[in-house]
């Protein structure tokens, strides 16, 4: 019979067996009626004519039993027969079932959740319409120090006209405007965006629209779309806000839409475009007309349909290489274009985090599954007598062999299940721990793909754990073919055993040194002098300041009100808190009269205030800091740090040299001004490394809003918030104050992926170390109850409990020797794919290994420790007794 | 009347679709069919009868339908389906192969 038909008739009769059942019950009744009524035709009595048929027919059940055979088919029968037999023995074992389940229930759980976020982030396309042919465009300034740096608007305007490959580019810069008026005054993280960027990403509003090329034609009235974010904060989800005014910066303002609540501008890290940002508004319509070297869009390509990467990089680099030539502006360096697949950009620094944490539950997963499979074999061994009952009985190799894979399946399903929900929970833990800087994780949910993958995974997993115990099996075959005792003989099952737990001991070691390593690194991380001590500052920012007192004396006055409070120790303000998200400020600067500005070194730029350098430790090498005297009245002075210093006029001492900067950003260092001292480079964009040489400039010459206000507490910083509170509303009732936390927080933000890459480590090793002791724990137990005799023999014969609890010391001493030898060498070799997360400690650090050796032997002496008590607890009678 | 014979093991199945080659037929009346041709050598009980009915039915040989008949008692007809036929045609042709070499070997000396 063909296969489509079985299996039609087969479902049928799944679905339909109830109705089969009845119809075969008419069916046979109609026979006996009819062979009784012939019966009856020729003149026998009703009732015994009925019983006659019916003895001759000899049972009706055992037809119907016959015929349910034929329908439903052997093979089937015998699977439900096996599945219902499993699910018996699962539930009279509700011990074993438990552990296993949740020991399954663990790693597939871990492993789901933590896929889920490697599928969202690395694996699913990005958020946007055909994200494939998106690139991200730059210019490679390294010799400047600047490997990826901005474009110009000019520059913006030669992609789209000479590149042929691409439908087109589009270009954001991300700044901070005041949204006023209808209520509070607040600060926003705002993207300024080309007119076609959106529709460029394929990315369109929730609510209204994004922008159209009509937004940017002369005499429009301003425009902003805003983020779900704050449609709901502040105008409470407003369903007709499209179209409303609202004043940004002070100037009358449409909002033309709302983006979908879970839009984000994925772009890559080093963009200094925040994923999180609030609202969006048109860059200046004069962009084409600004100067070639004011650099600042970070530029977004689409290619068009069929195009190559590598073509498409060719055809941007063409560009720049025509525009070297056609504008002497360039100077000697020119310009060189690079392109980038967007999506393998924007995760780039995730990347490398997520990966470990996905390869660090998948041998979770694995240690898992060796436990399942390890007490799939104790229980084998302890059903020694069943099975060898069913082999007596005839069962065959395949039908013992059905049985265990039914049965591994069955607890693999139920595992697999409660692992989902695990998951569930598992990812939300994730979210809520995850620091603000991987918002992006919160992309991440359990759907279809992950799911599909998960089951994927652990049923592969189950196939294998099920047929593990079989070892056990055969040995009970030629135990009861050889007829001996196979409940009292436990070796072979054990032996495997013993591999699985060394094996599950040893990947234990290398989630342990793993764990280590990145916990070596954090405090490394930590342990950085970042140049600028945040400790007991407390910092703020005002969205607006009072109309009627504006700029400097502003600054002033607060500085001084400020300090005056009890337990302060001083008060400064500057542009840029350390790690901030305040879209940084920089460019090129000329040492020298006449140095060529086209291959002008970058450096960063932050404006002080007096006594800012001194709050925030930032250590003063030569010359001094700024002072109230350092003003409009005066002529421009500036600090700069040390690795500009060196890389200026090596040697020599920076104090009264002049430096041109480009404080205004026109892409020109034109403005003069005079090094008066010279400070330790501070770390103030990434902990782990110096990016760019810094230039600072007083507050009182040079003012940049919006500041951050610091203030220095001589107890605890958060003692002096309220006092700081009432000193701003004796000032201004109406001065609306944001950002209040410790300067430290923005240290925590700098490091928080590592701590939570850290953590995660932390806890998978902690829950591999409990897998591995109750592996440990159930492989000495095993071998304690097999050796039951053995002890009460030794007692007998007057061993000491030492001896006893150095027997089975002994064995657990042999699985943890083998295992963690083994589990240094793989260490050894997984940890090398761990080496771009490390800081400051190698992959292989001898001192790391040795420390997780303890660690493991702690863990074992504790799994032995209950057997072990078992053991010496063997009363001699009892055990010869019982033979 | 001849001497009631087992019947040989994979023929009932021949025997019912012979059977119900010329019109529908129910449980009793192949039974009573087959032991009218065979003269009472063949004597079809129901134990066999509707296990190999069924396993007919199952492999889409015959399709059973319920009747009533003139008596006013509900019935199960079974007919020979399309695939059925041509499996008829089939054992037939196997059944025929096997009486000859069967034959063949019992003559040989």
């Amino acid at each position: 019979m063909p296969l489509v038909p079985k299996i039609v008739s087969f479902w049928r009769t799944l679905v339909r067996g109830r109705t089969i059942e009845v119809e075969l019950d008419d069916e046979l009744r109609s026979y006996v009626e009819e062979v009784t009524a012939r019966k009856v035709a020729l003149g026998a009595e009703p009732s015994a004519a009925r019983r006659q048929t019916l003895m001759e027919i000899g049972g009706l059940d055992r037809i119907k039993e016959e015929v349910r055979d034929v329908r439903i088919g052997r093979l089937a029968e015998e699977t439900f027969r096996d599945i219902s037999y499993a699910w018996r023995m699962l539930r009279k074992a509700p011990g074993f079932t438990l552990a296993a389940v949740t020991t399954l229930a663990l790693g597939v759980g871990a492993n789901t959740a933590i896929f889920s976020v490697v599928h969202a982030l690395l694996i699913a396309p990005l958020p946007y319409a055909d994200p494939a042919r998106l690139v991200f465009v730059w210019a490679d300034q390294s010799s400047e120090g600047y490997p990826r740096a901005p474009l110009s608007g000019p520059e913006l305007i030669d992609l789209d006209t000479r590149a042929s490959l691409f439908d087109g580019f589009g270009a954001i810069w991300a700044t901070t405007a005041a949204l006023t008026g209808d209520s509070e005054p607040e600060q926003l993280r705002i993207g300024l965006v080309s007119s076609d960027f959106f529709s460029l990403l394929g990315a369109n509003a929730e609510v209204g629209r994004t922008f159209v090329a009509a937004d940017e034609t002369s005499g429009a009235p301003g425009s902003i779309l805003l983020s779900a974010a704050v449609w709901q904060r502040r105008y409470g989800g407003d369903p007709a806000i499209a179209g409303k005014r609202v004043l940004v910066n002070g100037r009358p303002t449409t909002v033309v839409g709302v983006m979908p609540a879970g839009f984000r501008l994925l772009m890559p890290p080093d963009a200094a475009v925040p994923d999180d940002l609030e609202a969006w508004q048109l860059l200046d319509r004069a962009l084409p007309e600004f100067p070639r070297g004011q650099r600042f869009l970070r530029v977004v390509g689409r290619m068009r349909n069929g195009v190559s990467l590598a073509d498409a990089q060719q055809d941007v680099a063409r560009v720049g290489t025509e525009i070297s030539k056609a504008y002497p502006h360039y100077g000697a360096a020119g310009r060189k274009f690079e392109t980038v697949s967007l999506h393998a950009d924007a995760v780039r620094e995730i990347r490398g985090p997520l990966l470990t944490m996905f390869g660090a539950v998948g041998i979770l997963l694995l240690i898992a599954c060796v436990n399942v499979a390890s007490l799939l074999i104790a229980r084998a061994a302890s059903r020694t007598r069943e099975t060898a009952v069913r082999v007596a009985l005839g069962a065959g190799n395949g039908r013992l062999f059905r049985q265990h894979l039914i049965e591994g399946l069955l607890l693999t399903t139920v595992g697999a299940i409660t692992g989902l929900v695990v998951a569930r929970w598992g990812l939300d833990a994730l979210l809520a721990l995850a620091p603000p800087a991987l918002s992006r994780l919160s992309a991440a949910e359990i759907s279809g793909p992950v799911i599909a993958f998960s089951l994927a995974v652990v049923f592969t997993w189950g196939v294998l754990l099920s047929v593990a115990p079989l070892s056990e099996v055969w040995r009970v075959r030629l135990a009861n073919a050889i007829r001996i005792d196979a409940a009292r003989n436990g070796g072979g099952g054990q032996r495997l055993r013993t591999v699985l737990i060394s094996t599950q001991i040893a990947m234990s070691v290398i989630l342990v040194v793993g764990a280590l390593l990145l916990v070596r690194t954090f405090m490394n991380v930590q342990a950085i002098d970042p140049g600028f001590n945040a400790g007991g500052i407390y910092s703020f920012r005002l969205a607006s300041r009072p109309a009627k007192d504006r700029g400097l004396a502003f600054g002033r006055r607060l500085q001084e009100e400020l300090s005056a409070l009890t337990g302060v120790a001083g008060a400064a303000s500057l542009s840029h808190a350390p790690y901030d998200h305040v879209p940084n400020w920089g460019g090129p600067y000329l040492s020298r009269k006449g140095a060529e500005p086209s291959t002008a070194p970058q450096a960063d730029y932050r404006s002080l205030s007096p006594g800012a350098l001194e709050l925030l430790g930032i250590r003063l090498i030569d010359g001094r800091s700024f002072t109230e005297d350092d003003d409009d009245n005066a002529r421009l002075v500036v600090v700069v740090d040390n690795r500009l210093a060196a890389r200026a006029w090596p040697g020599e001492s920076p104090i009264g040299r002049r430096l041109a900067v480009d404080p205004f950003v026109t892409g020109e260092p034109k403005i003069w001004a005079t090094v008066v001292g010279v400070v330790q480079h501070v770390r103030h964009r990434s902990p782990v490394e110096e990016v760019r040489d810094q230039i600072y400039f007083p507050q009182r010459q040079l003012l940049r809003n919006p500041s951050v206000y610091i203030v220095k507490a001589t107890g605890d910083p958060a003692a002096i918030v309220p006092s700081v509170r009432d000193a701003l509303t004796r000032i201004d009732p109406a001065l609306p104050i944001y950002d209040v936390r410790p300067l430290t927080a923005y240290v925590e933000g700098a490091n928080a992926t590592r701590a939570f890459t850290m953590q995660l480590a932390v806890i998978f090793a902690l829950v591999a170390l409990t897998l591995a002791s109750v592996g440990i724990y159930g492989v000495i137990a095993y071998s304690v109850t097999l050796r039951h005799r053995e002890f009460g023999v030794r007692r007998a014969l007057g061993a000491g409990a030492a001896q006893v609890i150095a027997l089975v010391a002994r064995d657990g001493a042999r699985l943890l020797t083998r295992g963690i030898v083994a589990g240094l060498v793989g260490a050894a070799l997984v940890t090398w794919f761990l080496r771009g997360l490390l800081f400051g400690v190698s992959p292989w650090d001898l001192a790391t290994y040795a420390s997780a050796i303890p660690v493991l032997i702690v863990v074992g002496l504790i799994a032995c420790l209950l057997p072990a008590r078992r053991a010496l607890a063997t009363n001699p009678v009892d055990a010869l007794r019982s033979e | 009347m001849a001497q009631p014979t087992e019947i040989l093991k994979g023929t009932l199945g021949l025997l019912i679709l012979r059977t119900l080659e010329l019109e529908p037929r129910h449980g009793v009346g192949i039974a009573d069919r087959i032991e009218q041709i065979t003269r009472g050598t063949f004597n079809v009980k129901a134990g066999s009868l509707f296990p190999a009915l069924h396993r007919l039915e199952q492999e889409g040989f015959i399709a059973g339908e319920w009747s009533v008949t003139e008596a006013g008692r509900r019935i199960r007809a079974y007919r020979l389906t399309p695939a059925g036929r041509q499996q008829l045609i089939a054992e037939k042709k196997q059944w025929a192969r096997i009486v000859s070499a069967v034959g063949l070997v019992l003559e040989s000396d």
